[in-house]
């Protein structure tokens, strides 16, 4: 379960979160849509104590995420800009990452052999593909078995192949009883894989609600209800609709 | 074990993970000893030909250190990479998310730094004192360690370099970026010399927080002469300023390591 209790977060003029509650339930993937610009990837960061919140806070299964001593057994994160060095080798990564929350080395080969990644194990991040990448961003969110997954756009990179095992993935996870909140701008994905939406524009909540109740027999689409709900809300919005292109 | 020794290892094993640990390392101790070596052998080979007044500055302990100058710079730049790599690559972010306390990070990383570094500084100024003997003594003008000062000197040749490393370190979490902090570490080591001579007609007091003025206090075994006696400080005026620079730089890095991505 994450709970988030009346964020705020004010860089300088901007205010990138403006009283933001909503919780996250276990059992359910849950989509986390919003235009570029939203505050997604802020209150993710803010979820796994990157990003210090102006005021408010989120709870993880009922504490602060710094208070706890090995989070990765908690939470599993895949945050934008994964942060591998590119002279270091995936096991590596893997390595220092279990190491520091005393997560046994099996788990760093289990981990690759799941996403996939046990035949580069050796090699440098530095010569992997976008959606290698993604992948042993992945593993790494799944290194400590957690409970809950924050994924922020885990599908960047991926191919065709690989976001059919993501969502299979996503599902089978939120199927154990676990809690994942998954951000993305693909709604033909989020509308495929998530159970829940929420919705947050310019840094305040649109929606909150499970996936039926937003697209009610009608026949209206996902993304028509999305960009209903956020209209006026993207700060960058291209000038030609679609239709208008000659 | 603890999660304090944890996070030691997990900062253990990325420190060995890098290949630019091992380059900077090497680069280190290959420039102290070669070019140390190699001064004490032309000195030996021209002994006779020096002028009286090079044989009194002759010190075969400091002289020995000839590379260190340069070796400091390697030293610093391993400093300045550790934490400067780790912004700029963003693996600052999967650290932090493992380990939520920052300043424990920090506290891991440092005392990493000098777990590896230490035993590297020490056994590479006693290599260099050893070698440089060596190479001099077949003018006997070599020492041995059991003379007066001198086991002070190699020791604290070495400790300098890890003060250097420090200092590195500490600009580096400061400034966070690898080509801003090896710009002010550099300043800081080598071109504070030319600023600090500037103003010897106002003071000499910069010249004497120099960290190379430092540096040759703590590794000369003769006391220093001529135009050098106002510019070096006193062995524990040295001391005192070497640990000035590591408390102030690292505290600074600590309040900075503390602040959000």
């Amino acid at each position: 379960m994450i709970q988030v209790q009346h964020l705020s977060r004010q860089f300088r003029s901007t205010r990138a979160l403006d009283d933001l509650s909503f919780e996250v339930t276990p059992g359910v993937v849950t989509g986390f849509l919003g235009p570029n610009g939203a505050g997604k990837s802020t209150a993710m960061r803010t979820m796994v104590g990157l990003s210090t919140p102006s005021s408010g806070r989120v709870l993880i299964s009922g504490r602060r995420y710094d208070e706890y001593r090995e989070p990765l057994r908690v939470v599993g994160a895949v945050l934008d800009g994964n942060g591998f060095h590119p002279s270091r080798s995936a096991g590596h990564h893997l390595g220092y990452l279990a190491a520091a929350n005393r997560l046994p080395k099996a788990r760093v080969a289990e981990v690759l052999g799941l996403t996939g990644l046990d035949g580069v194990a050796g090699r440098r991040v530095g010569r992997f593909s976008l959606g290698m990448k993604q992948r042993l961003g992945i593993a790494a969110a799944l290194l400590g078995d957690p409970q809950i997954l924050i994924l922020d756009e885990p599908n960047n990179g991926l191919d065709p192949e690989g976001i059919i095992w993501l969502r299979g993935l996503l599902a089978d996870l939120a199927g154990q009883g676990r809690t994942v909140l998954v951000s993305s701008h693909l709604i033909a994905e989020v509308a495929l894989s998530a159970g829940r939406l929420v919705v947050i524009g310019r840094g305040r909540l649109l929606a909150d609600s499970p996936v039926e109740d937003l697209t009610p027999t009608g026949g209206a689409t996902l993304e028509g209800i999305y960009l209903a709900l956020t209209s006026g809300m993207a700060d960058f919005r291209s000038g030609h609709r679609a239709g208008d292109v000659r | 074990m603890s999660t304090t020794a944890a996070l030691l290892r997990s900062e253990l094993l990325k420190l060995r993970s890098l290949p630019s640990t091992y380059i900077a390392v090497a680069a280190a101790v290959g420039i102290g000893l070669g070019v140390g070596t190699l001064v004490m052998t032309s000195t030996a080979h021209n002994w006779l030909e020096l002028a009286p007044q090079d044989r009194a500055a002759f010190d075969p302990v400091a002289d020995a250190f000839f590379g260190f100058q340069f070796a400091e710079l390697a030293f610093g730049a391993l400093g300045v990479l550790v934490i400067t790599s780790e912004y700029g690559s963003g693996t600052m972010q999967p650290t932090l998310v493992a380990s939520p306390r920052r300043l424990m990070v920090y506290a891991a990383k440092v005392a990493t730094l000098v777990l590896v570094v230490l035993p590297i500084c020490v056994a590479s100024s006693f290599a260099a004192f050893l070698l440089g003997q060596h190479a001099v003594a077949a003018r006997h003008l070599d020492v041995a360690l059991s003379d007066p000062h001198v086991l002070r000197a190699v020791v604290g040749a070495g400790l300098y370099m890890v003060v250097v490393t420090l200092v590195g370190f500490g600009l580096g979490a400061l400034i966070r970026h690898t080509a801003g902090a090896l710009t002010v570490m550099f300043a800081l080591v080598f071109l504070a010399w030319p600023a600090a001579r500037a103003v010897e007609s106002v003071s000499y007091l910069p010249d004497r927080w120099l960290l190379v003025n430092a540096a040759d206090a703590l590794v000369s075994i003769h006391p220093p002469s001529g135009p050098d006696i106002p510019r070096t400080p006193s062995l524990s005026m040295a001391c005192l300023e070497l640990a000035t620079y590591v408390v102030v730089l690292l505290g600074a890095g600590a309040w900075r390591a503390t602040r959000d991505l």
